[in-house]
């Protein structure tokens, strides 16, 4: 499997099945004269943000927090990858929760 | 039977994929300024976006995964945001276009000036989308877009020249003028070949839940539906030759495109235009509004799809409702919308390598196509495609300067 094509920017679902975002980084612990091995991944918009620039990443990383995944809670990765977790008990959520309580002040939310 | 029916519905809908604001536009300068010669241009703008759009709806047939979401994992996060970037810029301007499109078809009708009415179409455009399911949007005003036959119709009456006609399906320079003419030919190709088109048709068949035995479906679809939609088009073409080019009007803004009918039908051809505005340039847009939706939240891995409920997917809503307000500032300002028109769909070109670059990988990609890979032939239609986007990119620029 190759990391980078295969695992990064897919989409991570929930237990349920539910998109939980882009899979946007992976963390792995580099061992001196051993294979690194992979410890998490990471969903949110400061990795987004690293990975476009660095000074970039620092400013987003400011106001937002990368949200981890440990490896081991990774169930299965296809087209798309899926994880132990449930969405809504993941900070991953929380803009969407915020633009949904405006939201259901709308009639026929 | 059920799949003739997809078919069939497939194809209004496709129609109303291909006709706006834009094509109409396009068309009836076309028309008006070189007669038949720039039918070459919707014949080829037409083969382009039935090979594309196919793609598209057989990518997400196969891999139920949608053209955004392939482009976003295949080429990365720097590409995704570079294209999305550039898409979201030139969706909220062809948006801004089909707003402007509804509101001078009311101004046309009512006399009163179009920018008292962007306010309340933007509002009609999300009202729709807010109470309105995947099918009903889609299907419900394709049908109504089905009135644009009209122009068809219109063209038959007219008796146009079949040889000229046919004298126009090849590249001809005229004497004059040649500057506005390539211009009109790149406007014409920008309007038929949307990006938007590509990412909301495949975002349609996931929201439709089609699998692999949709590929032959999607592929009479495809075919069947933009032929269709590139004939309206001609319709307009011929019907502005015979009617506006004779008589000297150049089509310089919406009144002059709206008498093309009237010789034909008087007051009630006039009504038929300002109609096909009107559904053309309302269905577009909307259209519009949810691919740019579908395209943010694809490319940010948002939950999406018009068929939840707006409170299940907030930020996919939220996609959709900035956009509207956007493109409605855009259109109160009081630009001229045929202007805005002519000079968005000449700049849909520059954006045009970066869309359709990925069908060269991605549909031959067989974790995500399976056995559905492209052949080899369509390999090279696809490379053809590619190579005249990068033309059409370099010369866009310098003809909206020159030609426009």
């Amino acid at each position: 499997m190759d990391l980078i094509r295969d695992i990064l920017d897919t989409d991570v679902l929930d237990r349920n099945g539910r998109l939980m975002g882009k899979l946007d980084g992976i963390v792995a612990e580099l061992r001196p004269g051993r294979p690194p091995v992979l410890k998490a991944i990471e969903l949110g918009l400061a990795t987004k943000a690293r990975r476009l620039h660095r000074k970039l990443g620092r400013i987003v990383g400011r106001r937002s927090k990368p949200f981890r995944i440990a490896w081991g809670d990774i169930q299965d990765i296809g087209i798309d990858a899926t994880v132990k977790l449930e969405a809504e008990k993941t900070p991953v959520l929380a803009f969407e929760k915020r633009v949904r309580s405006i939201l259901l002040k709308i009639p026929g939310a | 039977m059920n799949k003739l029916l997809e078919i069939a519905l497939g194809v209004v809908t496709s129609i109303g994929g291909f006709l706006d604001a834009g094509t109409m536009a396009a068309s009836a300068q076309a028309g008006a300024r070189f007669g038949y010669s720039l039918l070459w241009a919707l014949l080829l703008g037409m083969a382009c976006i039935i090979f594309l759009v196919e793609m598209s709806g057989r990518l997400a047939a196969v891999s139920r995964h949608t053209l955004r979401d392939a482009v976003h994992k295949r080429f990365g996060l720097n590409f995704s945001l570079s294209l999305l970037a550039v898409s979201m810029i030139l969706n909220l301007l062809v948006l801004a276009c089909e707003i402007g499109g509804v509101s001078m078809a009311l101004q046309l009708i009512s006399g009163i000036s179009l920018q008292w009415w962007v306010l309340p179409v933007a509002a009609a455009m999300w009202a729709v989308l807010w109470f309105g399911s995947f099918g009903v949007i889609e299907k419900g005003i394709s049908i109504a877009g089905l009135i644009t036959i009209a122009f068809i119709v219109g063209a038959w009456k007219l008796h146009p020249p079949g040889p000229d006609m046919l004298r126009g399906l090849l590249p001809s320079l005229p004497a004059q003028d040649k500057t506005n003419y390539w211009f009109t030919a790149v406007s014409i190709l920008g309007a038929n070949v949307s990006p938007y088109l590509m990412f909301f048709y495949s975002s349609g068949a996931v929201e439709e839940k089609w699998d692999q035995s949709h590929v032959t479906v999607n592929r009479f679809v495809a075919a069947i539906g933009m032929i269709f939609g590139a004939s309206i088009a001609a319709g307009i073409v011929v019907v502005a030759a015979r009617v506006l080019g004779p008589a000297g009007i150049r089509v310089d803004d919406y009144h002059q495109a709206a008498l093309m009918l009237t010789p034909l039908w008087g007051w009630w051809g006039f009504l038929v235009f300002v109609l096909c505005l009107a559904i053309a340039s309302f269905g577009a847009g909307v259209e519009v509004i949810l691919a740019i939706a579908y395209e943010l939240a694809q490319s940010f891995g948002w939950t999406w799809g018009k068929n939840k409920r707006a409170r299940d997917e907030a930020r996919f809503t939220l996609g959709y409702t900035a956009p509207i307000l956007l493109a409605s500032l855009i259109m109160v300002t009081g630009i001229e919308p045929l202007r805005l028109t002519m000079f968005t769909m000449a700049l849909t070109c520059a954006a045009l390598p970066l869309a359709t670059f990925p069908f060269l990988v991605l549909l031959n990609d067989p974790i995500y196509m399976r056995e559905h890979t492209n052949p080899r032939w369509m390999n090279y239609i696809v490379a053809g495609i590619v190579t005249l986007a990068c033309i059409l990119a370099v010369v866009a620029l310098p003809l909206q300067i020159f030609g426009a």
